[in-house]
């Protein structure tokens, strides 16, 4: 027992050391060729929201098409938003890749962020950037209903969103309470309808025995299997359950009009007024929006492409088909009134 | 009668000299979180505390605390008796399983609970074919409680077992032969004289549980637990009021543990002689039971949940990244701020047992407040001084980042000294003062005596200090992304980067690296003789 | 050519808050001398020790060793400049030292090392333990152990704080021979500190005796007992009766008749205090009557306590020879002066 002891001990120590003493191969971000290209002028630091698995390989594309160097800080969206605004004027950051608009209207609201240039501003839609040209979506996430197909077919479908708190409902519908997606909704229902419909459409909501999932695959998983109806997801979600089982029976359902239930939320990009290297940061995002981002983002998520006139994929309703409410996506950052009202609501 | 100063020597003065600064250092988040909260206007702020949403958030993790410092306690000490005081089978092979749950990290073993437990986990798959369609969700109080009860019980565990090492048995034979039965024995003597240690190991567990968002964010306790007032709450002013309350309730906590353990710097002498070890006879099985229980629970669900997604993931043809520089990273890191934490440790613990004072021992608890506080509060702070550092710091080095693993480590040290200085205390209240003065009459100055008498006594209970800033280092998560170099990867934030993206497989390979590693530094932290 | 004294105190007072735990102590020990500081439990004698060895400062007084002021006019020399070795009452063995280390831990570098070591072992009789570890050891062993290594580095005072009492009884009058025999074969000048008044009495040249911080007497075994000057110094030395008495000049007045008094001139109510050694039993004849209480036979002699008429009773210590029933009626006389002791007013 002591020599197992003494072993592994040792085995231990030799290994702290070794790991403190040994020099680390560089990883993938290229940080050693950094300083010289910072020296030249020809590098950008990037803050991401979104995950590595997702966006370091267009990264990896843009470093090799153009030949600037990228330096990617991966983390939570918001408390890089919150370590920008601490960071203030002394940030190395220079562009911001936000998976919300919540993030980049907080940066808008804290002037953070330098408008972007025309160019880039007028190849997205105004809905899905900032009404000052401080941010521009790249992809575009939408809420939908999901809804089996085998119990109901379009026209069973309520015309609003608040359609769902209809006694007919009663125990038909899921939604998913705690997801970040449904959070930012609700901040937009607050935000165009106010405070007190926000606050009946949850009541009503609860009052019609909505089932409450832990997370959008299993909401949509329980409308494939009948557990309910229809449920309150994001679009892609439907595609990623066809991906595995191709014949489950279930749709995505959008609203007519203008109507608070057809959010389409978005991730998008801003550049920090701090930054000195504003032309490549613009270069930067420009690729983003370029045909070859936009058909990678289209493909790893089925997430929209927000670059005006791209296909998104085919089985996605087009859009421009799909008529989102009047609402200032940078106004999504009053996260706190919403906690609170569904905070006082839920029973958990 | 206890002084306000310690008493003045020169070895006195130095350690004062070098105390204060760290543990003002220390202070450094809670002083943000005090610029921070300022800016609020103070009518807003009174009512944000005093709103239902806020209070009903105090209340809930009041709740948490005081649930899961129960249930903790109610796992750990009797799993230390029988550890300790009972012919028990297997004793040292349970000793070693029940402390390792110390390796997982929080947002790890949350998710495989939820994996296990979730309402389409795998629990319910093996009972679908009983009819059972979904669980009851696991998420919010319960999931939470159990997620860190199980994940912060070793604490008690390992306190207790110190601490029933130490008594002195005459005392509970003396009792047993006034005719009292076993289980009074226990609850009149045993019990009184181990409050010192339990309330040592509970305290841990009660910091631990205020401080501690990667179970209750993923258990998503009511998404409107603090935890997700930080991570999507975008207003930094509250969210700094609301750590304030942090703050205080966690010197509330601070307070009461010193009530029921005032004199903590005295030298007890351990006992030699080792009492009679209680036969368990026919409970021996009830015993094993229970312990397979907590077992089942804390570590096998966890590993074997992992496990299933790396085996699962790469036969759906998930590809997974490589571990080794990453481990090497988080190796790094983890062992720097070990060994700074335990040197930095010393004068702490040296100026509350030697020269004790009402100072003393604020210096040495205040280290304690850091404890409490999330880890992405410490980032940020340290992103806010470091940024406004790095305006001054940019015209004479030409900085562009004053992100730095020197940063890094010092962060860790600053959130993670406590568990340093615990150990380390309890180590040199062993050390007899009488043979320290005996060195000194024999000729050898106060630091050669230290070095030659003093260390090498007090040296399990260093290093059981190094080893536990060890771990929890190398599983830290918010400040290590907010911190860390960029593209300094380390095994905890490969690990978050892949599931927030339901990448299991690849979660799944690093988390169980990280357990391995970890889980070898837990030698360190058990005694010889277990 | 007179050499220094090995130590001189000069009113040394220490207090621990409100506690003034010593008073005004002042001594003085020549060298090659053995002085034992005696007195009950909290009466500051450790604190005098602990001070003479440097672990503690005085609040005021004067401390001089081997000539060198050590104490005093505001400047204290730290512990381990002053050669004195300190022998503690639990040992204070470095566990993790062999016995050989332990006791070379004083010693500096150098060839010497190692004979000094084995002189030491020789001198307390433990050759052969070097590579032993103090866990390993007796009781016995350990304290010769400690001796021997604050003898190592040839302190110029030795001190020793109750070294005797965590040993067994039995043990401890051989024990206490051969740790006497130790320090006289290393000729070094020693302070003992004790509650046991027999082991002050059996090591010591010069007895100091303390209550409650100060000093009442400093003196022979043999001045303290036959002339001690307070209530408590009597007491503590030896046993005694105690008896009211009215004094008159050189004799007192008391229930065992008109005694002769020892010390100087006394007038007034005072406490008589009657060794039971001194005092006479007989069957009848001369004394005051008195009636038997018990008696309990020690081979060598009895002691029989007995009530006078009055109720008052006495201890006595006689010869074996005469078997005291209980109940018996007996005649008691006092032998020789007796001492006394204004009475405190109550």
């Amino acid at each position: 027992m002591v020599r197992v002891r003494h072993t592994i001990a040792s085995l231990l120590l030799v290994i702290a050391l070794a790991s403190i003493v040994i020099p680390i191969p560089p990883s993938n971000n290229g940080e050693h060729l950094l300083d010289a290209a910072e020296a030249q002028g020809t590098s950008l630091t990037v803050y991401s929201g979104r995950s590595e698995n997702l966006v370091g390989p267009i990264i990896e594309q843009f470093e090799k098409d153009t030949g600037i160097e990228i330096e990617v800080r991966y983390g939570d969206t918001t408390s890089l938003a919150l370590a920008l605004v601490e960071e203030g004027r002394n940030t190395p950051a220079d562009v911001f890749f936000s998976q919300d608009a919540g993030a980049l209207g907080l940066l808008t609201n804290a002037d953070l962020l330098t408008p972007l240039p025309a160019y880039i501003l007028d190849s997205v839609d105004p809905r899905f950037r900032d009404p000052n040209g401080t941010w521009v979506g790249i992809t575009g996430r939408a809420r939908v209903v999901a809804y089996n197909t085998d119990a109901l077919s379009e026209e069973d479908l309520p015309e609003t969103l608040f359609g769902f708190t209809d006694p007919a409902w009663r125990g038909r519908i899921g939604f998913v309470p705690t997801n970040a997606s449904f959070l930012a909704h609700l901040t937009a229902i607050r935000v165009v309808e106010g405070d007190d419909a926000a606050r009946e459409f949850v009541e009503g909501l609860i009052a019609n025995q909505a089932l409450e999932y832990e997370r959008n695959p299993a909401a949509v998983a329980g409308v494939a299997a009948g557990e309910v109806d229809a449920a309150l997801v994001n679009h892609y979600y439907l595609f990623r359950l066809l991906a595995e089982n191709p014949d489950a029976p279930v749709a995505n359902y959008y609203f007519p009009g203008d109507d608070i239930g057809n959010l389409i939320n978005v991730a998008g990009v801003g550049i920090l007024s701090a930054s000195d290297a504003k032309p490549l940061a613009q270069q930067f995002i420009a690729y983003l929006l370029s045909r070859t981002a936009q058909q990678y983002f289209a493909e790893e998520t089925f997430e929209y492409p927000l670059l005006i006139g791209f296909p998104a994929d085919p089985r996605l309703k087009p859009l421009d088909e799909i008529e989102t409410p009047e609402i200032n996506l940078s106004d999504l950052d009053d996260l706190q009134g919403t906690l609170d009202l569904l905070d006082s609501l839920l029973t958990q | 009668m206890i002084r306000t100063l310690p008493r003045s020597t020169p070895i006195s003065r130095l350690l004062l000299a070098v105390t204060i600064p760290l543990a003002l250092a220390l202070l450094l988040p809670t002083v943000y979180l005090a610029l921070r909260a300022a800016q609020v206007p103070s009518g807003d702020a009174l009512s944000y505390l005093t709103r239902a949403g806020t209070l009903r958030v105090i209340g809930r993790s009041l709740l948490l605390v005081g649930a899961v410092s129960l249930s903790a306690a109610a796992i750990g000490i009797p799993a230390a008796w029988l550890t300790v005081r009972t012919d028990l089978r297997a004793r040292r092979l349970w000793t070693v399983v029940l402390t390792v749950p110390l390796v997982i990290p929080s947002y790890v073993f949350a998710l495989a609970l939820v994996g296990a437990l979730g309402q389409r986990g795998f629990v319910q798959g093996w009972l679908a074919p009983l009819g059972v369609e979904r669980l009851p969700s696991i998420y919010g109080f319960w999931g939470a409680w159990l997620a860190i009860t199980l994940l912060s019980y070793p604490y008690v565990f390992l306190s207790v077992r110190a601490g029933l090492k130490g008594l002195d048995p005459a005392l509970e034979e003396a009792s047993r032969t006034l005719g009292r039965s076993g289980w009074e024995t226990f609850r009149r003597i045993t019990l009184r004289q181990l409050m010192p240690s339990i309330t040592a190991g509970v305290l841990l567990v009660a910091l631990y549980t205020l401080s501690d968002f990667g179970a209750v964010a993923i258990m998503q306790y009511n998404v409107f637990t603090r935890a997700i007032y930080l991570r999507l709450s975008l207003d930094l002013g509250l969210a700094a009021l609301l750590s304030i309350v942090l703050v205080a309730l966690s010197v509330g906590i601070l307070v009461l543990a010193h009530i029921t353990e005032p004199r903590g710097s005295h030298y007890t002498q351990r006992s030699a002689r080792v009492p009679r070890r209680v036969t368990l006879g026919r409970w021996q099985g009830a015993a094993q039971a229970f312990l397979a229980l907590i077992a089942l629970g804390a570590l096998i669900a966890p590993l074997g949940v992992l496990s299933y997604w790396l085996v699962n993931g790469l036969q759906h043809g998930e590809t997974v990244n490589s571990v080794l520089a990453p481990l090497q990273r988080s190796i790094r890191a983890a062992a720097l701020a070990a060994l700074a934490a335990g040197i930095l440790a010393l004068p702490f613990v040296i100026l509350q047992v030697r020269y004790p004072s009402r100072l003393s021992h604020a210096l040495a608890q205040g280290a304690y407040l850091g404890y409490a506080l999330p880890g992405v509060v410490v980032g940020l702070a340290f992103v806010f001084l470091g940024a406004k550092a790095l305006g001054a710091l940019n015209q004479t080095f030409g900085l562009s980042d004053y992100r730095s693993l020197g940063l890094l480590v010092f962060a860790y040290v600053v959130r993670f000294l406590p568990q340093a200085i615990g150990p380390a205390r309890a180590g040199l209240l062993q050390v007899n003062p009488h043979l320290e003065e005996s060195a000194l009459t024999l000729g050898r100055s106060r630091p050669r005596v230290f070095l030659s008498v003093t260390l090498p006594l007090m040296r399990p209970g260093v290093i059981a200090g190094v080893a536990l800033v060890f771990l929890t280092a190398m599983k830290e998560l918010p400040i290590t992304l907010l911190l860390a170099p960029t593209g300094y990867t380390t095994l905890a934030t490969q690990i978050w980067s892949a599931s927030s993206e339901a990448f299991y497989a690849r979660a799944a390979a690093p988390a169980l690296v990280l357990v391995l590693i970890s889980a070898l530094s837990l030698v360190y932290i058990l005694d010889s003789d277990d | 050519m007179t050499e220094p004294a090995a130590i001189v105190c000069h009113n040394l007072s220490k207090s621990f808050g409100p506690v003034r735990a010593v008073e005004s102590v002042s001594f003085r020990l020549e060298r090659g001398h053995f002085l034992a500081l005696l007195g009950p439990s909290g009466c500051g004698k450790t604190t005098v020790l602990r001070m003479i060895a440097g672990l503690e400062t005085p609040d005021a007084g004067t401390i001089e060793l081997a000539g060198r002021v050590v104490d005093g006019g505001g400047a204290s020399m730290p512990p381990h400049h002053r050669r004195v070795g300190l022998v503690f009452q639990d040992y204070a063995l470095f566990p993790h030292l062999t016995v050989a280390e332990n006791i070379a831990y004083g010693l500096g570098r150098g060839t010497e090392r190692q004979a000094r070591v084995a002189t030491l072992l020789s001198l307390v009789g433990l050759t052969g333990y070097e590579a032993r570890y103090p866990r390993e050891l007796s009781g016995g062993q350990q304290q010769r152990v400690a001796l021997a290594r604050a003898l190592a580095p040839q302190p110029d005072l030795l001190l020793l704080d109750e070294p005797f009492s965590n040993l067994d009884v039995a043990l401890r009058t051989q024990v206490r021979e051969d740790v006497r025999q130790i320090i006289l074969e290393a000729g070094v000048s020693a302070i003992l500190v004790t509650h046991d008044q027999d082991e002050a009495m059996s090591l010591a040249d010069c007895i100091a005796v303390m209550f409650a911080g100060r000093i009442h007497q400093i003196g022979t075994a043999r001045a303290l007992y036959e002339a001690p000057v307070s209530r408590q110094v009597a007491q503590f030395l030896g046993e005694a009766n105690v008896l009211p008495g009215d004094a008159r000049s050189h004799s007192v007045s008391t229930a065992l008749g008109e005694l002769p008094l020892r010390a100087a001139p006394l007038h007034g109510p005072v406490d008589v205090l009657l060794r039971p050694e001194a005092i006479d039993l007989s069957a009848d004849g001369a004394g005051t009557a008195a009636r038997v209480q018990r008696a309990v036979y020690h081979g060598s002699h009895q002691a029989v306590w007995v009530t006078l008429a009055d109720g008052t009773p006495l201890k006595v210590l006689t010869g074996p020879e005469v078997d005291w029933l209980p109940g018996a009626p007996v005649r008691v006389q006092v032998r020789g002066e007796v001492l006394a002791f204004p009475r405190a007013d109550g």
